[in-house]
């Protein structure tokens, strides 16, 4: 699916280089569900974004399907990262003027697709997480999980391949996260590959692959056995 | 997706009602202030155009400069009209006018005095485009004693009985007019209104073939194509050829004699640039016209005002923008490219400015009657439905949407959305250096308009008080009482018996305001040295106007009739070269039976018979008195001094309805135009300010919001409130300070070119410049203190838990 090879990402202070990515390699296949932990500023979100081709890095190589992501123009990066990739965030980053139904269907609209077509998708995708009711207000109205879930919903609407999730639980409390994370599950097994940076042993368990970060390099691997 | 745009910008509208207001208040303002100064300006630019030939006709105007006088007239001599068609074949016909202003016509029992009246050649309704509604359509003043009136003026006299054919008296000479046809009313846009244009058919003067006195307005309609400069190159020698042969008899010297100290010509005029460029001796004008110079200023104030208002917009749009870059980052990362983004902003621009636009129409509608009366004109509300209008507004709408909506789209839209999520994005440098640069283009126009008032104020109050040689107040025009005939003696003695009247004389002569003309050559040892004003007045003439000798005596009974001595003023003694000793020193003056020897009685001392824009000419007062009177009172109470006096006029038995004029409010009227503008400048100085400050509260409202956490940060380490507000105030008025170093040199060098138009006026002096700044200063002052000062006493917990 993805693969990093020797990723270096730096910002310069008072003329010293410091690394917020460090030589880092990585390799994800199609149907995985990665855990990416370590402490406070390891580099967990920084590598989100950078995968998440939101970021910039400044040395090493970056294939996304096979596409040579360092090298490519910014408008195909673009499309590649709008076709493919989908974003859920620990604050959830819901438009706060847009109902929930209308935030579902802003990446449509991004996608340029019809307006009948557009319907049947938000209208399937409310349906499947039970927020049908909840379809005409405004984030402000909901709860933090209820607001998760619209973020989760809007990052699938796009059906993409790869879901990057900051934190996702990092709101909220234990049994809402323990139902996002039971989503995140069932999303893998219909074929979803999916990346979460989180504090939580607990969360990070639901993965296939715990990655641990420290320093902006990678310390240990742990993969389940299957 | 069009659809969408409109949804999110509508409800982001919804979200900030306070910012969003101060942004459609600015810009409806700015707009509207737009609006009311281009109807202005196009109206007057319209002046004329309503001829078909517009583009085709000249003026033929005279200009001279003889002995040290210039003299431009915009009258020119009887037989021009045919000489120029006859010598140039691009003239294709010509035409003239002479003004015979409003004397009193009769039809049957009634009779009026307000008609404005005009003799004008047959062909004048062949050149200029005034419709016949009624009446001989093709020639209708081809005969004598035939005379075209206006459907008003018809309704006036016969009401609805059928005009034509009708007799019509002019009572002075008891003479008949025949009604041939009658016409529309005359444009308002139009540089002369007549009522009445008789035929010059059978009238003496039009048949005057002499070259040395000039009384008609003459009009040439030229070939399509015509460049007046090649007709106006050959002027010289025509003049030369006409002129030259009359010259000897006339001036004692001959045609190439005069050439050699004088200058002499005519010149053509546009007809579409009579009205605002012309400045012709004002007896010689038709009517008072506007002035190009203040169209330029409009025009300019009308820019302003809308820049101002596009500067705010695009102000508070960026300042706004970290609260909308949380917006544009999600955004960014659900996919939306750029050029989507600044679809999105610039529609919430376009919903704005259209709203802006409404309201705009709105406040225009309700300040139109205000501005018509400031302006004195008719403009009509409908003047905004021609097409062409409406095209300009939706133009303006498209323009404005860009100018305004254009840099913060570009400016959000080019967010990293990594940064913008995080909220890291604070205003950077540059855009900062924008904004300030912005907030100082818009006091720069503040600070200058707000300086140019106070000297235009300071000068109309210089010419109020201004020490003009004579007393203008508690002065009674009565121009009128020559009507009483024989009887003004005793209307007059009735007068002075009058306890509240301090003096009384007859004249025809008053220094402002409506006055009888009069001007003669002045010889000196058979040299001709000047034409000199006269005033023909009376041995109560100088008491009663207050002016004052500084040499000799004043026109008096005891010296018998005082027929052949002369009082004249500084400058003329002056010019006669007087200086040392001039009582008993005579000189020649011309009149129409050779010369009359004149012996000088007294100087007196110079006073202002002409605007302030004048020096003063020479003069030279005989005790011949004629005309009205003119009354000084003692008191001030001048409304009661009136109504007694109309009633001893009616007492009299006079057909005339009594008539006065009040010689302060006539002073006034001289400097109309000025006051106008001045009125009118400080009113949108008073808007571009109030609108700049709009911004200006609206951009300390960001900061403020912004620096919320510091300000917190700062309270909970002691810092007092006034330190806080320094600290938020500082940097704002800053740009004011500098502001005031960019508009003042500017408008000072403007505002004293505009001062050069008076011969008398005042030194700009540094107080000036304090006061403007001091207003522009205090006024934005206010406006920051009122916010910054909410913030600087919020309780600092409060923005320190918001994080």
């Amino acid at each position: 699916m993805l693969e990093l090879n020797h990723i270096y990402k730096w910002v310069k202070a008072g003329g010293r280089r410091i690394f917020l990515l460090n030589d880092l390699s990585l390799k994800v296949e199609s149907g995985e569900f990665i855990s990416i932990m370590g402490p406070s500023g390891s580099g967990k979100s920084t590598l989100l974004n950078v995968i998440g081709m939101l970021d910039d890095f400044n040395e090493g190589e970056y294939y996304f399907l096979e596409e040579p992501v360092h090298t490519i123009k910014e408008k195909q990066r673009a499309n590649l990262y709008k076709e493919n990739i989908g974003f859920v965030f620990q604050a959830y980053h819901l438009i706060d003027e847009l109902t929930v139904y209308e935030n579902i269907e802003t990446p449509l609209l991004y996608k340029n697709v019809k307006s009948s077509e557009r319907k049947a998708l938000v209208a399937d995708i409310l349906d499947r997480f039970n927020i049908v009711g909840k379809k005409d207000l405004f984030p402000a109205q909901l709860s933090g999980g209820q607001q998760q879930l619209v973020g989760i919903a809007r990052a699938l609407i796009t059906k993409p391949k790869l879901i990057l999730a900051d934190e996702p639980t990092g709101n909220l409390n234990s049994k809402q996260g323990e139902e996002i994370m039971e989503l995140f599950k069932e999303l893998n097994e219909e074929g979803v590959t999916i990346i979460q940076a989180t504090h939580s042993e607990n969360n990070a368990e639901y993965g296939s692959r715990i990655i641990h970060l420290l320093d902006g390099s990678m310390v240990r691997e742990k993969s389940e056995t299957i | 997706m069009i659809k969408n745009y409109f949804k999110i910008a509508w409800r982001s509208i919804l979200k900030n009602t306070g910012i969003f207001s101060l942004n459609i208040a600015g810009l409806a303002i700015g707009i509207a202030s737009c609006l009311l100064i281009t109807l202005f300006v196009v109206d007057e630019l319209s002046y004329d155009r309503f001829n078909e030939n517009a583009d085709e006709i000249v003026r033929v105007v005279f200009k001279a400069k003889v002995n040290g006088e210039e003299m431009k007239e915009a009258v020119v001599m009887a037989p021009v009209a045919e000489a120029l068609k006859s010598e140039f074949p691009e003239v294709v016909d010509a035409t003239r006018l002479t003004n015979h202003y409003n004397p009193e016509f009769s039809f049957k029992n009634t009779s009026y005095r307000d008609s404005r009246f005009a003799y004008v050649d047959p062909n004048f309704f062949e050149i200029f485009t005034l419709p016949v509604v009624k009446g001989n359509i093709n020639d209708p003043l081809k005969e004598p004693n035939s005379i075209v009136i206006t459907e008003q003026e018809a309704k006036k006299y016969f009401g609805d009985e059928d005009p034509i054919g009708k007799i019509l008296i002019l009572e002075d000479e008891n003479q008949q007019f025949k009604v041939t046809a009658v016409i529309e009313e005359v444009p308002k846009n139009s540089h002369f209104h007549f009522d009445i244009f008789a035929s010059t058919e059978g009238y003496l003067p039009a048949q005057n073939s002499s070259w040395m006195n000039s009384e008609f307005y003459t009009y040439l309609l030229l070939k399509e194509g015509t460049s007046s400069e090649n007709i106006e190159a050959k002027l010289p020698s025509i003049v030369e050829k006409y002129m030259g042969p009359q010259m000897k008899g006339e001036m004692g010297m001959t045609f190439s004699e005069f050439k050699k100290n004088n200058e002499i010509g005519l010149f053509l005029q546009p007809l579409t640039d009579i009205h605002l460029k012309s400045d012709f001796i004002a007896s010689t004008q038709l009517e008072q016209g506007g002035d190009i110079k203040y169209i330029y200023i409009f025009s300019a104030v009308a820019l302003f005002m809308l820049l101002i208002a596009c500067i705010n917009f695009t102000n508070l749009a960026t300042a706004a923008a970290s609260k909308r870059a949380k917006e544009v980052g999600i955004r960014k990362v659900l996919g939306s490219s750029k050029n989507q983004l600044i679809y999105q902003f610039l529609a919430e621009s376009f919903i704005a400015t259209t709203l802006a636009m409404l309201i705009a129409i709105v406040l225009f509608s309700l300040a139109l009657p205000v501005f018509n009366d400031l302006a004195e004109k008719e403009l009509p509300l409908n003047y905004l439905l021609q097409p062409n209008i409406l095209l300009m507004l939706v133009c303006l709408i498209i323009i404005i949407g860009f100018l305004a909506g254009g840099y913060p789209a570009f400016f959000l839209s080019s967010f990293k959305p990594i940064a913008a999520l995080k909220n890291k994005f604070s205003s950077s440098g540059e855009s900062k250096n924008i904004r300030s640069g912005l907030v100082v283009f818009q006091f720069v126009i503040s600070a200058g308009l707000i300086l140019a008032t106070l000297i235009v104020n300071q000068q109309m109050e210089y010419i109020q008080n201004k020490n003009l040689g004579y007393e203008k107040d508690q002065m009674l025009v009565l121009r009128e009482t020559y009507l009483l005939g024989n009887k003004q003696n005793a209307f007059k003695n009735k007068i002075i018996r009058d306890p509240r009247v301090e003096h009384v004389t007859q004249s025809a002569f008053v220094p402002a305001g409506p006055s009888d003309n009069s001007m003669s050559g002045v010889f000196l040892q058979q040299e001709f040295k000047r034409r000199m004003f006269v005033y023909n007045v009376d041995e109560q003439y100088l008491p009663t106007m207050g002016m004052d000798l500084v040499a000799g005596r004043n026109f008096s009974k005891e010296y018998g009739s005082d027929s052949t001595n002369v009082i004249i003023n500084e400058r003329a003694a002056e010019i006669l070269d007087f200086k040392e000793d001039p009582l008993g020193k005579s000189f020649i003056r011309d009149t129409h039976d050779g010369g009359q020897k004149l012996t000088v009685i007294g100087v007196v001392k110079d006073f202002h018979f002409k605007s302030l824009h004048q020096n003063i000419d020479p003069l030279i007062m005989l005790n011949n008195p004629y005309g009205g009177i003119i009354v000084r009172a003692k008191t001030a109470n001048m409304s009661d001094l009136i109504k007694d006096l109309n009633a001893t006029w009616i007492s009299f038995n006079v057909n005339e309805p009594f008539s006065y004029s009040i010689l302060d409010d006539s002073y006034n009227q001289t400097y109309r135009t000025e006051q106008k503008m001045g009125s009118i400048l400080s009113i949108f100085a008073f808007l571009t300010i109030f609108v700049a400050c709009l911004g200006l509260f609206g951009l300390v409202t960001y900061t403020a919001e912004q620096r919320f956490k510091e300000i917190g940060i700062r309270k909970v380490l002691g810092s007092s409130i006034p330190q806080i507000v320094a600290l938020l105030s500082k940097d704002f008025l800053k740009l004011v300070l500098i502001s005031f170093l960019i508009a003042f040199p500017i408008c000072f060098y403007l505002m004293n070119k505009w001062l050069q138009e008076f011969a008398y006026r005042i030194e700009v002096g540094w107080q000036v410049f304090v006061m403007a700044a001091l207003i522009t200063f205090v006024i934005a002052f206010l406006t920051i203190a009122y916010k910054s000062i909410k913030a600087a006493t919020a309780n600092p917990v409060d923005s320190l838990r918001t994080e």
